[in-house]
């Protein structure tokens, strides 16, 4: 800066001043969300390029995650797991200029074996200085169906497991190693670009922390570090003191585990103080032979969601917030599942997660909390010979439904809630790009709970497969426990996943692979959000436009 | 812009006229070129028009321009960004493919914000009991799977005329690859409701993806009823009184457009506002007859409450395929899509960020200073203004540091309250962060222009520009207290200080030329294509512009034709632009295909040398020059010396007794050696130590960094 920076011995910023602190933070979250473009712009996998379904973040050279661009909150804390102990893992010493890993194993503490992550280091002036990464949910990883999305016991099943692996030596990709990972997944095409989109980011973010580096130099730049880290920690302290103290538990269940009709039971006990917030799940259900458990690291993931939904909007999200929380009790539950459980549904538990903090601090925060919504990913993973391209193709998607009812304002209809955010695929751009077609995507009337605030509406989307039979894979829950409402709202309407719904429409289990025949239908509805408040207090104007929009059914 | 008061009893004018939200600003320009007069009048919200005619009697009055005389008037206007931002639009309703009719309601499907339980996502320009879907479906490639049910058109045209809609946008899907069936229901709509506006998602946005391209469509369908009426009315009381000239109208592309075709496809103009100011800055820069001065410029325009940053190179700004009309602000990444309602026009692309003159600053939680995106705005505004604003905002901080003078705000129509704004930036700033209530200040500003710099390098660095290689444009009524310093801090060499930075939309204005939009998705591979069939696209294109600009009676000489290919690897979808060279032979799509590749390396850093490629989108821009205004005879002063008005404290990285100097009393050549302010009437200019400013004969003020010596 042109004018002299001033010194502040003030406040707690004790080693650096407040302009650079201020400059040097946004100029790293503006690197990781120059990643975030590069990456989404590059990628090939509708899944990256149009859903966004991927992750950037920054890490210091002691591994603390320095900054993170907002694109999934669901890899909020996996990457911050899972880059520092790979990075670990692996030896930082025999990370070089220009050298990438991989990683998707779950039980290092990443998510399921769909989201890869890549590492690459940045040096000047010949040290290490920090590191890039990003997370992102590749189509498939092989396994036992499409999408890697199979109704398994094991993790072995699930797909090809990454420890952290050099995949990039000297800017240059290795193709042995490559080559190895492409011909265990379905879409070689796909995950080849989409992985050289991955390296991309991570080459386009080390140059301008390089560059950074440069003009302020190493040690302000550790200076800043330290100070943020620091900062943050002391604002999130700040923030959490500010809630009500005090230890609050909620008890829900997922329909079940794909193999039996045993609900599965989920039993949180959330506690608030000094500061801290901790989410303890025993006495929910031991691990399951099934891949609806999830990690501790996307148990935690929920934590840090609902955790940064009570703090302030301005927050960086950051190493020093999220050292404010944890997940303690016993491993080996279906929700700090251990090698080798399956995971690839894991985030229909973590989602349910989320909203179960919510409700246990209900009594304590009526006015912030939200009934329960959609709470799902819903999975759709499908795939098989492309006829018209003579080629294998395989794609994944999921759906939107219904958020709950807010304590002064319905639910957002047609939305991805809690810990994901992904966009839906363009019906337009997937016709062109696979021999399917979709022939309905509507909201579903009368899925919202009713309320003094409505729940927002669940969505349908029914697919047809034209011209060749097909493999349809749901892993989904929500069919028989409905979301839930709050303060004497009702529940939002519960998911249905129907084969040939114009026709005997069966109703599937949440969690199936069927083969599709040629000229077939599969309708997915997911479900709506629960409501807020007695639906005798709703106001005159609001039940009078839910009627004229069709949002609620006809009474007669 | 010249004191004199001619009269050009034969000369004819070029007029470009401007309507913000305080001030309706007009350029008048001789066509000769030798002669810019401005003038400013209020804005008159209820009937902008009003204002528009306000302004052109008081340039008659003043500057002795007949209106007979007027050749060319150009107009920019915020009436259609306002309708949809205030739900001022007219009621409409849309007719989809059956069983999507929901598309506005699910829209990406995702939540605006992701850690906020109090979100809303935006509310459907057409409720939801004016969608109606309509049994018909055409395929990706084409082909009639469902025959459209013209009786259902009519029905549902009839229901809607009903509900007392002014206008229905059709928007069927796969519409962009045969727009038959959307064509046939605006003729069923007609037969129905004989008069009723119809937009077809074909017409205005012919490229797949449904949601944006629908969402064009209900934009434009919400607009037509309103901005049309406007329009006609305007070319009416201009005709009333003479203007021997069509209208035309500025457009989010940074070109400008007929009267005719803007009240069809108002769509367009929604981000001509600040599409108006980059081509004013690009067009100051290339006006100057300083040498050395890149013809590379970054347009930073610092207003009230956000700062905008565009880069143009040689005179053409980059542009942006799709934009959000309602959003808080312009997102920097494409994960916070969602926020408005997307517009699928192209639009300068421009990066905006919450700081500007009334953005406050305040010590966060944690312990930081932050500055902005909350702003006191004009209302309650700065602590300074004394209209019941209490918090330190910018203003305030240029205030305290001796930048701005009390007295001679906005030509001295305010006068500013210092006392004020040290107790305001003493409260909130110095005391808790133990600073003197200059440091405290210096810091607001130094975190201000920071912001302003990541902006800059995210638009320049991040797409492999060096911005050392660009001149720094400032406009707005803050821009010019804060270029210099940002420049600096970026290591640019150059700042280009225009001669009225309030004015530069309405200059933009008239140095711009007609340009004709088209787009057709193609979305096949290279390899499969032939010379002929992609310029049977292109050429029905060409035909099309062609046709437009005989319309808007250009010359034949006076007409361009560019056509660009979207080109990525079959299976990306964010494709790159390549021009289409001239050349009928198969070797174009070699051509194509190369270019392709090599920029694929430059912007991502790999480019596979094997993987097929795909062409998604053709493009043809159909332009009709216009001939510029001059800036070239600015008066030469009473040199430096005369020109100064006073000296006071100013603080840079210390206090100095720093002269100011009158702006209007500057002459063609003289330089003023910094430390020195420069005031005029709507801004100040600050140049620190190691800066100098040169009068360019085209009067804006060239400042160079990095002086020696003084």
């Amino acid at each position: 800066m042109p004018d002299i920076m001033p010194g502040s011995k003030a406040t707690g910023l004790t080693d650096i001043d407040p302009v650079t602190f201020e400059v040097l933070r946004n100029a790293v979250i503006n690197a990781t969300e120059e990643m975030a473009l590069t990456i989404r712009r590059a990628a090939y996998s509708t899944n990256i390029k149009t859903r966004a379904d991927f992750s950037c973040a920054f890490f210091d050279s002691t591994l603390r995650c320095i900054a993170q661009s907002f694109a999934q909150p669901s890899h909020l804390v996996a990457m911050a797991t899972i880059a520092p102990a790979s990075i670990r893992e692996y030896g930082p010493d025999r990370l070089r200029p220009g050298d990438a890993i991989l990683v998707n194993d779950p039980h290092r503490g990443s998510s399921h074996l769909n989201d890869i992550t890549c590492v690459t280091p940045v040096h000047f002036e010949g040290h290490c200085i920090g590191y890039l990464a990003n997370m992102a949910h590749h189509v498939d990883v092989g396994g036992s169906s499409p999408a890697s999305l199979g109704l398994n016991k094991e993790l072995f099943q699930e797909g090809i497991i990454i420890p952290p692996t050099r995949v990039a030596q000297g800017g240059e990709i290795d193709d042995n190693v490559l080559n190895l990972l492409l011909s265990n997944v379905r879409a070689p095409r796909e995950t080849s670009g989409d992985l050289r989109a991955q390296l991309s980011a991570n080459f386009v973010g080390a140059a301008r922390i390089v560059a950074l580096t440069r003009r302020y130099g190493a040690e302000v730049m550790r200076q800043f570090f330290d100070e943020l880290i620091s900062y943050t920690e002391r604002w999130a302290a700040h923030d959490l003191a500010a809630l009500p103290s005090g230890s609050w538990e909620a008890e829900a269940c997922r329909d079940d585990d794909g193999f039996s009709d045993e609900p599965v039971r989920l039993k949180a006990r959330v506690t608030i103080a000094d500061g801290r917030m901790t989410l303890d799940m025993t006495g929910s259900a031991p691990q399951l032979a099934s891949p609806l458990n999830c990690t501790r690291t996307m148990t935690a993931c929920a934590l840090a969601f609902v955790a940064r939904c009570l703090v302030s909007p301005n927050l960086s999200i950051n190493s020093g917030f999220l050292s404010r929380l944890e997940v303690t009790g016993p491993d080996g539950l279906c929700c700090t599942a251990l090698r080798p459980a399956a995971v690839v549904g894991g985030w229909e538990m973590a989602q349910k997660i989320a909203e179960l903090i919510f409700l246990a601090l209900h009594p304590a925060m009526p006015e912030r909390v939200p009934a329960s919504g959609k709470a799902l990913i819903v999975n759709l993973g499908f795939g098989g010979m492309d006829p018209v391209r003579n080629e294998y193709f395989c794609y994944m998607e999921t759906i939107a439904g219904g958020g709950g009812a807010r304590p002064d304002r319905d639910g957002a209809t047609a939305v991805q809630t809690n810990l994901h955010n992904t966009e839906n695929a363009p019906i337009e751009e997937v016709e062109m790009n696979y021999p399917i077609r979709i022939v309905r995507y509507g909201l579903i009337p009368g899925s919202g709970g009713a309320g003094r605030f409505r729940g927002g509406l669940g969505v349908r989307r029914d697919f047809e497969f034209p011209f060749a039979a097909c493999s349809f894979t749901v892993f989904s829950d929500g069919r028989r426990f409905a979301p839930w409402g709050l303060e004497g709202g009702a529940p939002g309407a519960c998911a249905r996943y129907v084969l040939d719904p114009d026709g005997e429409a069966t109703d599937l289990p949440s969690k199936c692979t069927v083969m599709v025949p040629q000229g077939g239908r599969v309708s997915v509805q997911t479900p709506g959000g629960g409501g807020f408040g007695n639906p005798g207090e709703r106001a005159a104007d609001a039940s009078a436009a839910d009627a004229r929009n069709g949002y609620v059914l006809d009474p007669s | 812009m010249e004191a004199t008061h001619a009269t050009y009893p034969t000369a004819r004018f070029r007029v470009g006229v401007d309507i913000g939200g305080t001030f309706t600003d007009v350029v008048v320009v001789a066509e000769d070129g030798e002669a810019v007069h401005c003038v400013k009048v209020l804005t008159t919200p209820d009937d902008p028009s009003e204002g528009f005619l306000n302004g052109l009697a008081e340039a008659s009055e003043r500057f002795g321009v007949d209106m007979k005389a007027i050749s060319f008037a150009v107009h920019g206007t915020t009436i259609a960004t306002n309708a949809i931002i205030q739900g001022k639009g007219a009621p409409a309703g849309l007719l989809t493919s059956a069983g999507f009719s929901d598309v506005l309601e699910i829209a990406y499907q995702t939540r605006p914000a992701l850690y906020d339980i109090f979100y809303e996502k935006p509310k459907p320009l057409v409720p939801r009991y004016r969608c109606i879907g309509i049994p018909e479906r055409i395929t990706a490639k084409g082909e009639v799977l469902t025959a459209l049910d013209e009786a259902a058109v009519e029905q549902a045209a009839r229901q809607l005329a009903a509900e007392g809609v002014e206008a229905i946008a059709v928007a069927f899907l796969h519409a962009y690859a045969d727009p038959a069936h959307e064509r046939r229901a605006r003729a069923a709509i007609a037969r129905a409701v004989p008069g009723m506006i119809v937009v077809l998602s074909s017409d205005v946005c012919p490229e797949y993806r449904e949601y944006p391209r629908t969402s064009t469509a209900v934009v434009n369908a919400v607009l037509r009823p309103r901005v049309g009426p406007y329009i006609a009315q305007l070319e009416h009381r201009l005709a009333e009184r003479g203007l021997g000239t069509g209208l035309h109208l500025m457009t989010s592309s940074g070109g400008i457009i007929s009267a005719e075709t803007a009240k069809d496809l108002p769509v367009n103009l929604v981000e001509s506002g600040p599409a108006a100011g980059v081509i004013g800055a690009a067009f100051v820069a290339g006006q100057l007859a300083h040498e050395g001065v890149s013809k590379r410029i970054l347009a930073l325009d610092i207003g009230g409450t956000t700062a905008k940053v565009a880069l143009v190179d040689d005179g053409v700004p980059a542009l942006a395929d799709e934009f959000e009309v309602g959003a808080a602000a312009r997102p920097t990444t494409t994960a916070s899509r969602g926020q408005g309602y997307p517009v699928k026009t192209p639009a300068i692309s421009l990066i905006e960020i919450g700081a500007g003159g009334g953005s406050i600053a305040l010590i966060d939680p944690g312990g930081a200073l932050t500055v902005g995106p909350e702003s006191a705005g004009a209302v309650p505004g700065p602590a300074c203004y004394s209209k019941g604003g209490e918090r330190a905002t910018i203003t305030d901080a240029n205030l305290v540091l001796g930048r701005l003078d009390p007295e001679f705000f906005l030509g001295g129509s305010l006068t500013l309250d210092a006392a004020r704004a040290r107790e305001a930036i003493r409260r909130d700033v110095a005391e808790p962060l133990g600073l003197g209530v200059e440091e405290a200040a210096r810091a607001i500003i130094d975190i201000a222009n920071a912001k302003m710099i990541s902006a800059i390098e995210f638009i320049s660095i991040q797409q492999g520009i060096d911005p050392r290689e660009y001149a720094l444009v400032p406009s707005g009524g803050a821009g010019p207290l804060h270029a210099v310093a940002i420049a600096a801090a970026l290591g640019l060499r150059t700042v280009v200080i225009p001669q009225m930075p309030g004015l530069n939309s309405a200059l933009g204005m008239l140095a711009t030329d007609i340009k004709h939009d088209f787009v057709r998705t193609l979305y096949r591979p290279i390899r499969q294509l032939t010379a002929a069939s992609l310029w049977s696209l292109l050429d029905e294109m060409a035909d099309a512009g062609t046709a437009l600009l005989k319309k808007n009676h250009v010359p034949a000489d006076q007409r361009e034709i560019r056509c660009e290919a979207e080109v990525c690897y079959v299976g990306q979808s964010y494709a790159l632009r390549i021009p289409v060279p001239a050349d009928r032979s198969e070797g174009v799509l070699g051509q194509i295909d190369a270019a392709f590749r090599a920029s694929h390396q430059s912007k991502y850093g790999f480019a596979s040398r094997t993987e097929p490629t795909l062409v998604t989108n053709l493009r043809v821009q159909a332009l009709g020059w216009v001939d510029r205004p001059r800036l070239g005879s600015y008066n030469s002063g009473q040199g430096v010396a005369a020109a100064m008005k006073d000296r006071r404290e100013v603080h840079f990285d210390r206090p100095i007794e720093t002269p100011v100097y009158d702006r209007t009393l500057l002459g063609a050549g003289d330089v003023v050696v910094g430390p020195a302010i420069i005031e005029q009437m709507d801004t100040s200019t600050v140049l620190p130590e190691g800066t100098s400013a040169t009068v360019d004969p085209s009067g804006s003020l060239v400042v160079t960094i990095g002086v020696e010596g003084n």
